[in-house]
């Protein structure tokens, strides 16, 4: 029976050759869509979840009070780890994190790599799984000159030696040596490092940290915990652990608590100190867009299926009068249907893996297909069959009920379910166009954030990092003279760190007219002179820092806009302001508000001092009467001359600037091809409505074309019943997409207006798309010869 | 006693206006006669037919099938009794398009659950007594009208049914091939006593059986022996 229920249902895929197309086609893009969004989801998820022991360990976080916000931080002091592993029971581990700022140089001979490194306690390598290739796991940070690698450091820095008890030459100073080599970690861990350094080196290179209170924090920490301990008696007893300590910390809150590694990754937002969710809203929405393709597409598949019931209700009838049951029934449709499934599942995947490189590569994400792995198989095979069953249900439901008698006498499906197939269009074109109006928006919205103007000159812009001989301050000005002179550059300025990063912030300033109880925080900035020009940024009010008072190097800062506008200042420049128990500092100019960490969210008030020692990049504006090459070029050159021990690593801040819109750019591009996909699926769904309608009304239009209708007449009664669906579907999508949409800007500070053109140009595309396949249909109907519909009748 | 009908009615009910098509049917049908069921058209022959295949079910009365009782009969019961023992033959031969001539045959032995091999035995057999060994492998568009009822009787038969049941079978046919249908018919009564109940218009088709049934307005108006 299942063998000529099988062959049957290939020769109806095969005599069906158009309908099979569709329909197999239909699904397969579905379904690509669908194992893509799922294969994206799975990398995000399974983030972190790599190591052995991960329910027991958790992350430090810290909430923080100022001006009556709650804020949550991962740094906390560097006191916690030890004074909570020694008072608090349930803690079997904890081991203390810190990275500096940028990469450090590695040498070995003529080998310079510049790596992220990590500087981290040695219980770190207990609490977290690393697979160690070579050398003893159990001592490997035990000397504080003894770096971990990971393999593919190792092969850079040492080819096919063996690397244990090598040294190299950390940042061209001190020999470092590998005591073991652990293997790379996948692309989907958060802790992320070339090098691993033991703690004791930290404290060696900032031997001042040692002595930090318990206010400042600097460094990350992981806990482990013992079996059977609850995390709320350890975040209960945590909770006032600091402030004990140091109780004048509290009027900062200054709460410690443990939050699962786990969730890390997925749940990066803290708001008033509770979890309120981060990437996983971005990954809830891909999983539920995964399965609204997947439901649009078989949507169509019923809606195709359904449609053809003429020619099955025959069959029906014939193979019930022969005394099948309705069960065998149903099986065969299943079983047809099913099949369908898996031949678009082959499809699916072959476009899978010939669209994944190019997946991978826009949206700078690394997701590969594990042959070997059981669960992808399953999810293959259970996703086709689920896709089977659902697809599959409603036909065989709807065929398999057809009385014999009725169909044999020459029936034709009754008009009852064609208004829940109408419904199932209504619903694809709604999904449809909710797609369709978000990408517009949020394509608007990247377009927005691109075109708003900066504030500083992005182009021509480069960066490199202070370090070796450049730490030298009168090497550093013989540098910058020699660039100028070379015509590479037009102006520099040191800065605290990559343009495009965060930075410092403080609580410390007080400027006059400062409530009391206020405890805002101000970012601060060190800076060199020449600071405005080289980032292209204007003064506002006064003036920039200049070698020609000598109070500058001192006693003199900038304030951007934000910060004026914060602190309530009516003449900015002169005012006296303080900071920690540093000497009064005197306002000396404005720089106007420019945005280079987050395009979207309003500049916070900054501080900007002049400190060349502190600072850690130069900031470079190019001649831009000279070629780019000729620039970098020069720029390499005076480096290697200057400062041969480490190479030249020139970062364009334009391309950092890129990168800010990441996220953003993703969510396009899923929004643009998925909703394309989603629209394209509804249209075959749209073309089965019509396909079956045309087998429905043959006789009707046959009589009126009798009765002396003409063509456009019959073309305007079959596409009436189509648009009518279309237009009722857009007014169910827009109020959907609107709030949608607007929660999704409700995140930045500097938003693009919804006005009605992303669902004019909605309304017009989904209607002209569905004019057009439906008239492939209803033109074929109404051309067709009157007296060959009636004659069987 | 084969088949008794006892105040079988059947109407369909529209705005309160009830709509007759079968009235007080009373009459029994014994094993091995071969009864024609005869009238004009909208008589309720067909329906009369339909009842007996199990397809439709009367509004009122009461019918027994081999002495079972079969209105009040579970679905899944009535379709084993109806799969053991009734055959049904159609005037548009209502074979399956997407299946060959030996599938075809094949398709009710399957719901039968007869093992493989006998199902083969009885196709070979049967397609062997029709002469259709040749065509086996054909598809039903390929054969002309005639040949396609062959196949339905066929069908029909290879369950071994105790009774055919053919609404208008030759109704689709030129007169030569339907000849040869009846006396196909004709045969199968005779040499394998298998009951045959034909609904006909044509009295030269009738008089191939041994009974004739002619239904007015739903009612049985006569009942003749044919000599």
């Amino acid at each position: 029976m299942f063998k000529l229920n099988l062959k049957i249902a290939l020769r109806n895929l095969w005599k069906n050759k158009g309908f099979s197309l569709i329909n197999i086609g239909g699904l397969a893009i579905g379904l690509a869509c669908c194992l893509m969004l799922m294969l994206y989801v799975n990398y995000e998820w399974s983030y972190d979840k790599q190591y052995k022991n991960l329910d027991h360990i958790y992350l430090a976080k810290l909430n923080m009070k100022f001006n009556g916000n709650i804020a949550s931080t991962g740094a906390v002091p560097n006191k916690l780890a030890a004074a909570a592993l020694e008072e608090i029971p349930g803690i079997k581990n904890a081991a203390r994190m810190a990275h500096t700022n940028g990469n450090r140089l590695f040498s070995r001979d003529q080998n310079k790599f510049k790596l992220k490194a990590e500087y981290v306690d040695p219980s770190f390598i207990k609490i977290l799984s690393y697979n160690f290739l070579m050398g003893n796991a159990n001592t490997a940070l035990n000397d504080p000159n003894s770096i971990i690698i990971t393999s593919s450091t190792a092969k850079k820095l040492f080819g096919n030696v063996d690397p244990i008890g090598q040294s190299v030459k950390w940042d061209n100073l001190k020999d470092l040596k590998i005591s073991a080599v652990i293997e790379d970690m996948p692309k989907n861990q958060s802790i992320q490092f070339d090098v691993l350094h033991p703690w004791a080196f930290f404290d060696q290179i900032n031997p001042n940290d040692k002595k930090n209170g318990w206010g400042s924090i600097t460094c990350g920490t992981l806990f482990e915990l013992r079996d059977n301990v609850s995390l709320a008696s350890i975040n209960d007893l945590l909770k006032n652990f600091i402030v004990n300590k140091e109780p004048e910390l509290k009027t900062y809150l200054y709460q410690p608590f443990l939050f699962p590694f786990k969730k890390n990754h997925l749940y990066n937002q803290f708001e008033n100190g509770k979890v309120a969710g981060g990437k996983i809203d971005e990954v809830k929405l891909f999983a539920f867009l995964a399965i609204c393709v997947l439901f649009i597409a078989c949507i169509n598949y019923m809606n195709l299926s359904t449609a053809r019931s003429e020619k099955r209700a025959r069959e029906v009838g014939v193979r019930k009068a022969l005394g099948s049951a309705r069960g065998s029934l149903m099986g065969q449709f299943m079983l047809e249907s099913i099949l369908l499934s898996f031949l678009a599942m082959m499809i699916a995947f072959a476009l899978l893996e010939i669209s994944l490189p190019y997946f991978n590569n826009l949206l700078a994400i690394h997701i590969q297909i594990n042959y070997a792995s059981v669960l992808f198989w399953t999810v293959l095979v259970g996703v086709a069959l689920i896709t089977g069953f659902l697809a599959g249900s409603y036909p065989a439901f709807y065929l398999s009920s057809f009385i014999p008698v009725k169909v044999l006498k020459g029936f034709k499906g009754n008009t009852g379910t064609l208004s829940f197939r109408r419904l199932l269009v209504v619903l694809q074109f709604t999904l449809s166009i909710c797609m369709i109006i978000s990408a517009i928006v949020v394509y608007d919205q990247i377009q927005f954030l691109k075109n708003k103007p900066l504030g500083f000159e992005q182009n021509n812009m480069v960066q490199l990092d202070l370090e070796g001989e450049l730490r030298n301050p009168s090497k550093l000005e013989l540098f910058k003279t020699q660039l100028k002179n070379s015509g590479a550059i037009i102006s520099a300025s040191e800065f605290a760190q990559q343009f495009t990063n965060g930075g410092s912030i403080t609580g410390d300033i007080s400027w006059p007219g400062k409530p009391a109880g206020d405890n805002s925080i101000i970012s601060y900035r060190s800076t060199g002179f020449d600071f405005s020009n080289t980032i292209g940024a204007k003064i506002v009010a006064g003036r920039d820092f200049s070698p020609k008072f000598t109070a500058d190097t001192s006693t003199s800062v900038m304030l951007n806009e934000t910060a004026v506008k914060h602190m309530n200042l009516k003449n900015p420049v002169g005012t006296i302001i303080t900071w920690a128990d540093n000497p009064p500092l005197k306002v000396v100019g404005v720089i106007k508000d420019y945005f280079n960490e987050d395009i979207g969210k309003k500049v916070e008030p900054t501080i900007y001092y002049y400190n060349v020692k502190k600072s850690n990049v130069l900031l470079m504006r190019l001649n831009a009467n000279q070629s780019l090459s000729t620039s970098i070029g020069n720029i390499k050159n005076i480096s290697q001359q200057l400062n041969p021990a480490y190479p030249a690593q020139i970062t364009f801040v334009n391309n950092g600037m890129e990168e800010k819109l990441q996220s953003e750019r993703l969510l396009s591009v899923l929004s643009n091809i998925f909703g394309g996909f989603a629209i394209f699926i509804s249209c075959l769904g749209l073309l089965g409505l019509a396909l079956y309608m045309a087998e429905q009304r043959s006789k009707e239009i046959s009589i009126r074309k009798v009765l002396g209708a003409n063509l456009g007449d019959i073309l305007v009664l079959l596409n009436k019943d189509f648009l009518k669906l279309v237009v009722i579907s857009n007014i169910i999508a827009m109020p959907i997409a609107y709030i949608l949409v607007n929660n999704w800007l409700q995140k930045y500070d500097y938003k693009t207006d919804i006005n009605y053109l992303p669902f004019l140009l909605a309304i017009v595309a989904s209607l002209c798309i569905a004019v057009l396949t439906v008239s492939l249909q209803t033109f074929k109907v109404a051309k067709a010869n009157a007296i060959d519909a009636l004659k069987y009748e | 006693m084969m088949i008794e009908l006892k105040n079988i009615e059947k109407y369909y009910a529209n705005k309160g206006v009830k709509s007759y098509i079968l009235r007080h049917v009373t009459t029994s049908i014994k094993q091995g006669e071969f009864v024609s069921i005869m009238g004009p058209s909208g008589a309720g022959k067909s329906t009369l037919l339909n009842i007996l295949g199990m397809l439709e079910e009367p509004t009122y009365g009461e019918y027994h099938f081999m002495g079972e009782d079969i209105t009040a009969m579970n679905e899944r019961k009535r379709i084993e009794l109806y799969r053991n023992h009734i055959g049904f033959v159609f005037q548009a031969y209502h074979l399956i398009d997407e299946m060959t001539v030996a599938e075809n045959i094949e398709a009710p032995l399957l719901y039968k659950k007869i093992p493989g091999a006998e199902r083969k035995s009885r196709i070979a057999d049967v397609l062997d007594r029709f002469n259709m060994v040749a065509k086996k492998d054909l598809f039903p568009n390929q054969l002309s009208g005639g040949q396609q009822q062959l196949v339905g009787i066929a069908r029909a038969l290879v369950a071994q049914p105790s009774i055919i049941l053919a609404d208008e079978p030759t109704g689709n046919l030129q007169s030569a091939q339907a000849e040869q249908i009846m006396d196909l018919f004709k045969k199968l009564n005779k040499e394998e006593n298998i009951t045959i109940l034909q609904v006909t218009h044509s009295e030269k088709n009738a008089l191939y059986g041994n009974r004739m049934l002619t239904i007015e307005d739903g009612v049985v108006k006569e009942d003749v022996q044919i000599k």
